[in-house]
């Protein structure tokens, strides 16, 4: 397996919606060839919508602007009398849906999913960025990354490489 | 404010750029702005910020929950309007303080980030 699959990698906005989006079930993303589901982001919040069960939000990193979601659904479901787990996880969902406000600098990393067509990250912790100097950070991380290590493909796929060489034994 | 995939990005320019003969000013063009503020009018809700002694008018009143301290840094996005005589003010959407940013940094990760979103763009067309 790809190691960035499992990883959330650090994309700019830009980046992360023009990922190639294969249609299985569930879809799969690729970006440059490499299989990517997870991702962070560092933008501004530049819309929200809270419902019972959900909060919806925008990202803007300026590049683009990223729909996320974050799921109450544990919440729903700690009224219904749940475990001790499923209640620590209700409070802290319910945490991060309060943090999220609009002009706040937020840090997102979550699964990417597709809602109507569209790509999003169905969010897994959010946090507010107190640091200014933090989405700068992340900025040059993001091409770092790029440049370095996502735009390349691991050496164990790379075809005829000497950590996978032909199975028949022939020179390719 | 409900959730919209029709907002743009503000795309994060330095004050110097919003000159009128910029690709970058134009009227209702989404930005995202930074600078130190000059001056706050409480009655008109218009804001001075200045950067590198370039200064530009933002109009704050569709902003909640954020007070305005002469000298602190702040950063907001909205839509640039134009006026006559190229007066422009960026209607606000978001604004924030960021008090405490290297504005050294800013500028030179802003250029590396152009770059590489135009190698990025490039690429694709490839």
């Amino acid at each position: 397996m790809d190691p960035i699959q499992t990883v959330h990698v650090k994309l700019m906005a830009s980046d992360l919606l023009s990922l190639t989006v294969w249609p299985s079930n569930p879809p799969c993303f690729t970006r440059k060839g490499r299989p990517v589901s997870r991702a962070e982001t560092v933008g501004m919040v530049v819309s929200h919508e809270r419902k019972d069960k959900f909060l919806r939000f925008l990202v803007d990193d300026g590049s683009g602007c990223i729909p996320c979601i974050l799921w109450l659904n544990h919440y729903c479901l700690t009224s219904h009398g749940g475990s001790a787990d499923l209640n620590l996880m209700a409070e802290m969902t319910l945490k991060q849906s309060e943090i999220v406000k609009l002009g706040e600098l937020v840090r997102v990393r979550g699964r990417i999913t597709i809602y109507r067509g569209m790509l999003q990250v169905t969010v897994r912790d959010v946090v507010v960025e107190r640091d200014p100097n933090a989405e700068l950070l992340h900025w040059l991380d993001c091409i770092r990354l790029a440049k370095q290590c996502y735009d390349f493909l691991p050496a164990v796929t790379l075809p005829g490489s000497v950590l996978n060489p032909p199975q028949d034994g022939s020179d390719r | 404010m409900a959730s919209s995939v029709n907002i743009k990005p503000g795309i994060p320019v330095v004050l110097q750029e919003l000159e009128p003969s910029s690709p970058l000013f134009k009227q209702g063009a989404s930005l995202r702005v930074t600078g130190k503020l000059q001056a706050y009018g409480v009655e008109t809700a218009i804001a001075v910020i200045t950067d590198g002694g370039v200064g530009l008018k933002i109009d704050t009143q569709h902003l909640r929950d954020i007070s305005f301290r002469i000298g602190s840094i702040y950063q907001f996005i909205g839509e640039l309007l134009i006026q006559p005589e190229n007066d422009a003010v960026l209607q606000a959407r978001v604004g924030r303080n960021v008090d405490g940013m290297d504005l050294n940094l800013y500028h030179q990760s802003l250029h590396l980030r152009r770059q590489f979103e135009l190698e990025l763009v490039n690429s694709k067309a490839n």
